[in-house]
């Protein structure tokens, strides 16, 4: 071939290879989308909800990162409030870097020396103690325990009238199998003397007050003749590993059946008392009506009508973690319905599954039996036979008879909320 | 000969991937490829912090995430106050409260929690809480330039 022709070939041979890809596109009519100039590719949640009923499952604070933590919901910084995610309750243990953090002071600790930190045992008994995390782990039996820890103040936000306070959604829980000292045992070695009747809790953490304040220092007690005392815990591993930082390094206690308030964190003094516990922590703050439920209202509260009492065991709840309503589900599509339950009264019995809004109820499959103050996993097939909105809904019964309510309570700091959950979902063809 | 198999080869080449004729439509496909500016907000990953065999178990600092506050009268004052203990974050956090609410809260922190603050400042606090965290005043953030919350929209980067 002269020069000529291969130079006439390739021109041709390029016009040729460009027609034809111009009428594949044409033909096959690719849908370019033109990047949006302006506005959000994704719109957030608002900043805030309220007056009424916080909408999402969740709280709307943005995600954030901490130390040893994936992003979690934040609430507050300075101190710490982070709220877990929806999903990650669809395993049973909760991770530790998911578990939601909650503190009160903002002195919380960064760095803690563990040759210089020990945990003191002191007040109405026969010898102190200064335990070292070497001495708890060599000189006492490990005891383990699957255990829920909720905040007083899950799910605050569905109040009406709104709560001032940790305005948290359905996320401030988490369940984890802890290892660590029987309390029984720490308060066996110190030698508890007759009359003493509450052992006190304080931590690490400090506040800006001036000392001996209510905003200096954090503080709990628990009678000694609470059945609870022989099933608390000085813990120090938390699923298998030690406790991350914001989640009370190095030993907390584990309190199970009972609300967090008394999970002190970074533990580090035990006081034996020979007198009932009166600091602002326990006789001025987390307390509830002493109605049933712990119910009451606004009138009645600020016109000095009920007798409040310290919040203690919790009450029975149960969740729909998927489906979460982010997406539609087309018609006879079938789906499992999965999430968890658990009470602090006792053994989850039995959780029933309703896909009408509660007005039929089916037994759901019960998960793994990790002990009664475990979170309990749950599922349900549903398979939805017409197009429209549906309303999912969950309600447990534990070993005690005790159910989910459907009506709403009120308290003054919005606490023991357990009101029957739901989840809306759009079902839509299958064409 | 050559040529046409040439010509073939870029052909093929061409539309090997998709076929070739109209009738086989993306069917369904309603909406691809679209986008739209996304806020490259700074959530980096958290470097481990730096150990050693020294017995002191450390985790960093913890970072601040205070959102900035509508200007207005009384600000800094409750600012200047309110960050002895906390960050003002725990306002943005409430819902909208009623005013009457807020001033309550204010008495707390006063009586309950010790804050110390002369009476005519607590004034322009509660002044300051009920002119922009009420039922009637609370208003969404507008996010700043960048996307962030820690810059107004009024203010420059």
């Amino acid at each position: 071939m002269s020069e000529n022709g291969s130079e006439k070939i390739s021109r041709r041979f390029l016009l040729k290879v460009a027609g034809g890809c111009a009428a594949w596109l044409g033909l096959n009519k690719l849908p370019f989308a033109r990047a949006q100039a302006s506005g959000q590719a994704i719109q957030p949640l608002p900043d805030f909800t309220g007056p009424g009923v916080n909408p999402y499952w969740g709280a709307v604070g943005t995600f954030a990162v901490y130390p040893q933590k994936l992003p979690l919901i934040q609430l507050t910084d300075r101190p710490v409030q982070l709220e877990t995610p929806r999903n990650y309750f669809l395993t049973p243990f909760t991770p530790n870097a998911a578990f939601y953090v909650r503190w009160h002071l903002e002195g919380i600790p960064n760095a803690v020396n563990l040759s210089e930190w020990r945990l003191f045992v002191e007040g109405h008994v026969e010898k102190s103690l200064a335990l070292s995390l070497s001495d708890l782990m060599k000189r006492f039996k490990p005891v383990s325990i699957a255990a829920v820890n909720q905040c007083s103040g899950n799910s605050r936000s569905r109040f009406q009238p709104r709560i001032p306070g940790s305005q948290w959604g359905n996320g401030a829980m988490g369940n984890a199998l802890f290892t660590g000292v029987a309390l029984k045992d720490v308060l066996d070695a110190a030698g508890v003397k007759t009359g003493a009747l509450q052992a006190q809790f304080e931590g690490l953490e400090k506040g800006r007050g001036l000392t001996n304040s209510v905003s200096y220092k954090f503080l709990k007690s628990l009678k000694l003749d609470d059945p609870v005392i022989n099933e608390t815990i000085v813990a120090y591993t938390m699923n298998g590993e030690p406790l991350p930082m914001l989640n009370g390094f190095p030993v907390r206690l584990v309190v199970p059946g009972k609300f967090s308030t008394y999970w002190i964190k970074a533990l580090a003094w035990i006081r034996v008392l020979t007198e009932p516990d009166a600091n602002f922590w326990m006789t001025k703050t987390y307390c509830v009506p002493d109605t049933p439920g712990g119910n009451t209202t606004p009138k009645d509260a600020k016109e000095g009508r009920v007798n409040m009492v310290p919040v203690g065991t919790m009450p029975i709840r149960s969740f729909i973690i998927i489906p979460d309503g982010s997406s539609k589900i087309p018609v006879e599509m079938p789906i499992t319905v999965r999430g968890i339950a658990f009470s602090g009264y006792g053994v989850v019995v039995k959780v029933e599954f309703s896909m009408d809004d509660g007005t039929t109820w089916g037994i759901a499959k019960l998960g793994e039996d990790y002990g009664r103050y475990s979170f309990l996993t749950w599922e349900a097939t549903w398979v939805p036979k017409h197009t429209g909105k549906h309303i999912l809904a969950v309600r447990a019964t534990d070993e005690k008879g005790n159910v989910q309510p459907d009506e709403a309570i009120w308290n003054p700091k919005g606490y023991l909320w357990n009101k029957i959950e739901r989840q809306e979902v759009i079902v839509d063809t299958a064409g | 000969m050559e040529k046409a198999l040439y010509i073939l080869i870029g052909l093929l080449i061409t539309t090997s991937h998709k076929p070739l004729l109209a009738k086989t439509n993306l069917y369904g496909l309603v909406r691809s490829g679209q986008y739209a500016k996304g806020n490259l907000r700074t959530m980096h990953q958290p470097e481990t912090a730096k150990q050693s065999v020294d017995g002191v178990y450390i985790v960093g600092t913890y970072p601040l995430y205070t959102p900035k506050l509508p200007p207005g009268e009384g600000r800094e004052i409750m600012q200047g106050y309110c960050n002895m203990c906390h960050s003002v974050t725990y306002i943005t956090m409430q819902p909208p409260l009623p005013s009457a609410t807020w001033a309550t809260e204010v008495y707390k922190m006063i009586d309950t929690y010790g804050a110390l603050i002369p009476e005519d400042e607590v004034e322009q606090i509660i002044a300051y809480l009920q002119s922009h965290y009420t039922t009637e005043t609370r208003k969404e953030t507008k996010l700043g330039m960048k996307g962030r919350q820690d810059i107004a929209e009024d203010e420059s980067p």
